[in-house]
C-alpha cells in the first residue's frame, strides 16, 4: 500500500527536522514526517513521547523551536492555528474541545465557518450571501451529521452525550471543514472496545472516502490494523517511519514500545 | 528642575505606597489565582480601622497600623467566603462579576455606616520638612513622606521574609505555584488560599492607612478606583511577582508625579491607565519575563 | 416556565406584535409624566444593556466599561448638535461609528490578551474618557457640562415630552433588537459564541479569534455609542460624572441580574433594576446596598443571570445531565 505514497509525489504534510524544546526539555527533537493524500498516517510511542506537541506544532497551537512544516508543498511554520484551519487541516483534541452547551448540530455549524464568508453587514441585511451560506451551512451539517450517524443527537447537547459519542461529535465538527488533512489525537481514548472498533471502520471508512488523516493513538490493534504508514516516537525522538510490518519487526521499536520479551504479534492479537 | 526633583520625591514615596498595594494585590491574585475589584474598598476599611484608632486610642501610629491590618484582615476572609471559595472552578468572569458586586456592598454599606463625608486624619506625623541641597538645588523632604517609605520598606522585607523562611510563607508560594500539585503535597489549599487572601487584604489596608495619612483624609468612596490601580501596578510586575509589583508600584507612583508636572493634577489617572493600557498592549506580561498566563 | 416559552414561540409573530402594540401605547395609558420617565429609562437602559450582553454575553469578553462608548455617544451628540447644529438623526450612526472606533482602539490589546486583562483596559479606558470629559472644558463644558442640547424631530412631535421622546428610545430599541437578532443568528453569530464557549476550540476550526472579538466589542460600542447619542437630548444637559464607572457597574448589574447571552435577559434586567431603583428610592442608600446583595446572590445562584442562557459557559461552566430521550438516539458508527 505503502509504495504507491513513495513515487515521488509531494506529500501533502511534511515535517523537516522539527524540534520542540521547553526551556530544557526536549519535548520533540528533529522529526521528520511525510504524510502523503490518502494515508492513515499512525502517530505512537509511549506517554509523554511528544506526539502531542508534534501535532501541536502541524497546527499551529506550539510554534517549533526549529524546523519547518509543510502542507502541499506551502510552508505553514508560524502559522495561527486559525490560518492553519483555513487550509482546511482539520484537528480534534485528546481532552475534547467540544462546545459543551451547543447542541451537536450547533457544534458542526460552527465547524462550516471557514467555508463561507457572510459578514455582519450580510447578517443584518439578509442578503444573498447570507441566504446561500445559511443553507450551506445547514445542509452541509445536517450531511456530516447523517454521514457520522449522529443525526437523532442533532438537538441534543453535546455536553450531554457519552464519552465516545462526543469523540464523534469532534469529529463530524473538523469534518465540516472539509479538510484535506484529519488530525485525530487519541480518538479512540476513554472509549470501550466495541466503540473503538466502530469508530476505526468509520475511520477506514472516511479514508476510503478519500479523506487522508492522521492518527494518534495508543491503541496498538487500531494502529496496525488501520494504518498504512506509522511514526513510532519515542522521547520526542523518531524512531522510525515505515509500514506496519516493518515497525512490527523494527527491534528498536519491539524494545521502546512493545517493551523487551514480548512479542510484538502477541500486541497485535 | 528643583520642581520636577520634588516630583519625583513625591512619586517615589507615592509609589512606595503604590507598591505595597501592589504587593498586596499580586499575593491575593498569586495564591488564590483570581482578580480582585474589592480591593478599593479594603483599603477603605483599612484607613478607617486606623481612622477610628486614632480617634479613641490616640495618635499611636503602630497600634493603628495594626488595627487596619487586621481590620482587613478579617475583612479578607469574608471576600474570600463570598467572592472566591465557590467559584474556584467556575468559569473567571463569575467571581470578577462578585467582587464588583461586593465592592458595590462595601461602598454603599460605608456610606452608611461611616457616613457620606470625607474626614480628615491630620497630624498624625509632625508637619516637618527637611531641605536637602545638592550642587545647588533645593529637594524637600516631609517627614511624613521618610516615614512612609520607611514603613513600606519594612512590610515589603518582613512579607519577603515571611514568604521565605516560615511554613506557611512555603505552603503559600507553593499554592501560588501549582494548587494541584501542593494539594498533593498535602497542603490545604482553600485554608492556605484564604490565608493568602487575608495577608493581602491585610497589605491593602496598611496601604489605606499610608495613603489617607498621606492625603489627610478618609472617606467611603477615597480609595474605590485605587483597585485599579494596584491592578495596574501588579501587572506592570507580570501580576504575580510580588518584587516586580513594587517595582511596578514605583513606576506607576513616578509616572503620574512627572506626568501632572507637564499637564494639571486632575489629569492623574489619565496617565496611570494610558500608561497601564500602553503596557498591555506592547508588553503584556510587564516586566516579568513570561506571560502571567494563569489569570 | 418551558411552557410559556413554547407558546410564545409557537405565536412569535403574533406575540411581538401584541407587544410592540403595548409599548406604543403605553406612554399614553400611563397617567403620570414621571412614570413615563421610567419607561424612557428602561427603555434606554433595555439598549445600554443589551449593546454590554452583546460583548459579555456573548463573545464572553468581561466588558466593564460601557460608560465610556455611552459617553462617546452623549458627548458626540451634545457637542455636534449645540454647536453645529447638525440634526440627531445624522448624529446617531456617527455617535455609533465613533463609539465603535474608539472600540476598536480599546479591542486592540485583545490581539494579545484575554479575559481579565481586557476587563481593565476596558475600565481604565472607560475612566480616561471620563476623565477627558472632565477637563477638558472648551470642547465637553468640562465640569460644567453641556445644557440646552436640542430636542430630536419625530414627525412633528413635541419630543420635548418623555411622552413622545419615549418613541426615539422604542425606535432604537427596536431595530437594535432586531439587527441583534439577525446578527446572532448568522456565521458573526456563531463564531462570537464560539469564542465565548471555548477559544482552542474556536480557533481550530479557523475562527479568526482577534478579528471577531475586535468586531464584537466594535458592535457593542456602536449600539451604546447610538444610545448615548439618544440620551443626551433626553436628559437636555450632560457632565461628566453620569459616566462615572458607577454608571457601567450599574449596566452591568443590569446583564448579570437580567440574565447573559439572551436578548430578553438585558431587557428583564434593565426593568428590574429601574424599578427597584426607583421604587426603593426611600431606602435612600440601603438600595445600592440591595442592589450589591442581589448581584452576589445571582452570582451564586444563577450566574447567567434571570433570563440568561443556561446552555452556556455564563451558567457556570457545569453542564445539567439530563437523561438521553430514550428511542430516537442510536449510534452506528
Amino acid at each position: 500500500m505503502s509504495e504507491r505514497n513513495m513515487n515521488g509525489r509531494t506529500p501533502l504534510l511534511e515535517a523537516q527536522g522539527i524540534c520542540k524544546y521547553f526551556g530544557g526539555l526536549k519535548a520533540v527533537e528533529n522529526v521528520d514526517m511525510k504524510i502523503y493524500a490518502g494515508d492513515i498516517f499512525g502517530i505512537i510511542g509511549p506517554n509523554g513521547a511528544g506526539k502531542t506537541t508534534f501535532f501541536n506544532m502541524c497546527t499551529g497551537n506550539f510554534q517549533p523551536t526549529k524546523g519547518k512544516i509543510f502542507f502541499d508543498g506551502e510552508e505553514i511554520t508560524g502559522m495561527s492555528p486559525e490560518t492553519v484551519a483555513q487550509k482546511h487541516i482539520a484537528r480534534t483534541f485528546q481532552n475534547l474541545q467540544i462546545f459543551k452547551f451547543m447542541t451537536v448540530l450547533e457544534n458542526v455549524k460552527i465547524g462550516c465557518h471557514i467555508k463561507t464568508r457572510s459578514n455582519l453587514a450580510d447578517a443584518i441585511l439578509h442578503t444573498r450571501a447570507y441566504r446561500e451560506d445559511e443553507r450551506y451551512t445547514t445542509e452541509k451539517s445536517l450531511e456530516i451529521l447523517n454521514r457520522i450517524g449522529l443525526s437523532s443527537y442533532r438537538d441534543t447537547l453535546a455536553g450531554n452525550l457519552s464519552y465516545g459519542t462526543q469523540r464523534k461529535v469532534e469529529i463530524a465538527r473538523a469534518m465540516a471543514l472539509e479538510p484535506k488533512i484529519l488530525l485525530l489525537d487519541e480518538p479512540a481514548a476513554g472509549m470501550n472496545p466495541l466503540e473503538t472498533r466502530s469508530l476505526m471502520e468509520f475511520i477506514q471508512s472516511l479514508n476510503a472516502d478519500g479523506y487522508t488523516i492522521a492518527v494518534i493513538e495508543h491503541d496498538m490493534k487500531f494502529v496496525m490494523n488501520s494504518c498504512n504508514r506509522i511514526l513510532v516516537l519515542n522521547f520526542g525522538q523518531k524512531i522510525l517511519e515505515g509500514t506496519p510490518t516493518e515497525v512490527k519487526n523494527n527491534p528498536e521499536v519491539q524494545s521502546a514500545y512493545f517493551g523487551k520479551g514480548m512479542v510484538a504479534g502477541e500486541a497485535i492479537q | 528642575m528643583e520642581y520636577l526633583l520634588n516630583q519625583v520625591v513625591n512619586g517615589v514615596c507615592q509609589g512606595a505606597i503604590y507598591a505595597l498595594m501592589a504587593i498586596g494585590y499580586s499575593v491575593i491574585v498569586g495564591v488564590v489565582g483570581m482578580v480582585t475589584f474589592t480591593y478599593g474598598e479594603i483599603m477603605m476599611i483599612g484607613a478607617f480601622g486606623a481612622f477610628y484608632s486614632f480617634q479613641y486610642f490616640g495618635n499611636n501610629l503602630p497600634l493603628a497600623i495594626l488595627l487596619a491590618f487586621s481590620s482587613s484582615f478579617l475583612l479578607g476572609i469574608v471576600v474570600y467566603k463570598v467572592c472566591y471559595e465557590k467559584f474556584f472552578n467556575a468559569p473567571r468572569h463569575i467571581s470578577l462579576l462578585c467582587t464588583i458586586g461586593f465592592s458595590m456592598l462595601m461602598k454603599n454599606l460605608a456610606q452608611i455606616v461611616f457616613g457620606p463625608e470625607t474626614k480628615p486624619m491630620i497630624n498624625i506625623i509632625h508637619n516637618e520638612t527637611f531641605t536637602l541641597r545638592l550642587a545647588g538645588v533645593a529637594v524637600d523632604f516631609k517627614l511624613l513622606q521618610i516615614i512612609v517609605m520607611l514603613l513600606v520598606v519594612f512590610f515589603a522585607v518582613s512579607l519577603t521574609l515571611f514568604f521565605n523562611r516560615t511554613r506557611w510563607g512555603v505552603a503559600l508560594r507553593a499554592v501560588s505555584q501549582n494548587k494541584q500539585a501542593a494539594y498533593l503535597m498535602g497542603i490545604n489549599v482553600r485554608r492556605t488560599a484564604m490565608l493568602g487572601n487575608c495577608i493581602g487584604c491585610g497589605f491593602g489596608g496598611i496601604a489605606g492607612i499610608l495613603l489617607s495619612i498621606y492625603y489627610y483624609a478618609v472617606s467611603a468612596t477615597i480609595w474605590g478606583n485605587f483597585s485599579m490601580k494596584a491592578f495596574s501596578a501588579s501587572v506592570l510586575g507580570g501580576l504575580v511577582d510580588l518584587r516586580l509589583s513594587a517595582l511596578g508600584g514605583l513606576c506607576m507612583g513616578l509616572i503620574e508625579n512627572l506626568g501632572i508636572t507637564v499637564s494639571s493634577a486632575t489629569f492623574r489617572d489619565v496617565f496611570s491607565f494610558s500608561f497601564l493600557i500602553l503596557i498591555l498592549i506592547i508588553r503584556p506580561q510587564g516586566f516579568a519575563a513570561k506571560k502571567g498566563s494563569r489569570v | 416556565m418551558n411552557k410559556i416559552a413554547a407558546v410564545v414561540n409557537r405565536y412569535r409573530a403574533l406575540f411581538l406584535v401584541l407587544v410592540f402594540a403595548v409599548l406604543c401605547a403605553l406612554p399614553f395609558v400611563i397617567p403620570k409624566a414621571l412614570y413615563v420617565r421610567y419607561a424612557c429609562n428602561i427603555l434606554m437602559f433595555t439598549t445600554l444593556a443589551g449593546s454590554l450582553n452583546a460583548i459579555n454575553g456573548y463573545s464572553g469578553q468581561t466588558c466593564l466599561g460601557q460608560a465610556g462608548f455611552f459617553a462617546i455617544g452623549a458627548y458626540t451628540c451634545a457637542i455636534f448638535s449645540t454647536r453645529f447644529g447638525l440634526d440627531f438623526w445624522l448624529l446617531l450612526p456617527i455617535a455609533g461609528v465613533l463609539a465603535a472606533l474608539v472600540g476598536l482602539i480599546v479591542s486592540l490589546p485583545t490581539l494579545k490578551l484575554q479575559g481579565i486583562y481586557l476587563s481593565i483596559v476596558t475600565l481604565g479606558a472607560s475612566e480616561i474618557i471620563r476623565i477627558i470629559a472632565q477637563t477638558w472644558t472648551p470642547v465637553t463644558g468640562g465640569a460644567l457640562g453641556i445644557k440646552n442640547i436640542p430636542y430630536p424631530w419625530l414627525f412633528g412631535l413635541d419630543t420635548f415630552r418623555p411622552k413622545y421622546y419615549y418613541f426615539i428610545f422604542l425606535i432604537i430599541g427596536v431595530v437594535f433588537l432586531f439587527v441583534t437578532n439577525r446578527v446572532l443568528r448568522s456565521r458573526v453569530g456563531r463564531a462570537w459564541i464560539s469564542i465565548r464557549e471555548d477559544q482552542i476550540a474556536a480557533k481550530s476550526l479557523g475562527v479568526q479569534t482577534s478579528f471577531y472579538k475586535s468586531l464584537n466589542f466594535m458592535y457593542g460600542a456602536f449600539w451604546a455609542g447610538v444610545i448615548g447619542c439618544a440620551y443626551a437630548p433626553f436628559v437636555n444637559y450632560i457632565e461628566a460624572s453620569q459616566f462615572s464607572t458607577d454608571t457601567g457597574f450599574n449596566v452591568l448589574a443590569m446583564i448579570v441580574i437580567g440574565g447573559q447571552g439572551t436578548l430578553v435577559g438585558p431587557i428583564v434586567g434593565s426593568v428590574i433594576v429601574t424599578v427597584l431603583t426607583e421604587s426603593l428610592r426611600f431606602l435612600e442608600n440601603w438600595r445600592y446596598v440591595i442592589y450589591a446583595l442581589i448581584i452576589i446572590l445571582m452570582m451564586w445562584l444563577r450566574p447567567q443571570g434571570i433570563a440568561g442562557a443556561s446552555h452556556s459557559m455564563l451558567a457556570g461552566g457545569k453542564i445539567k445531565r439530563k437523561p438521553i430521550r430514550k428511542g430516537g438516539a442510536q449510534e452506528h458508527v
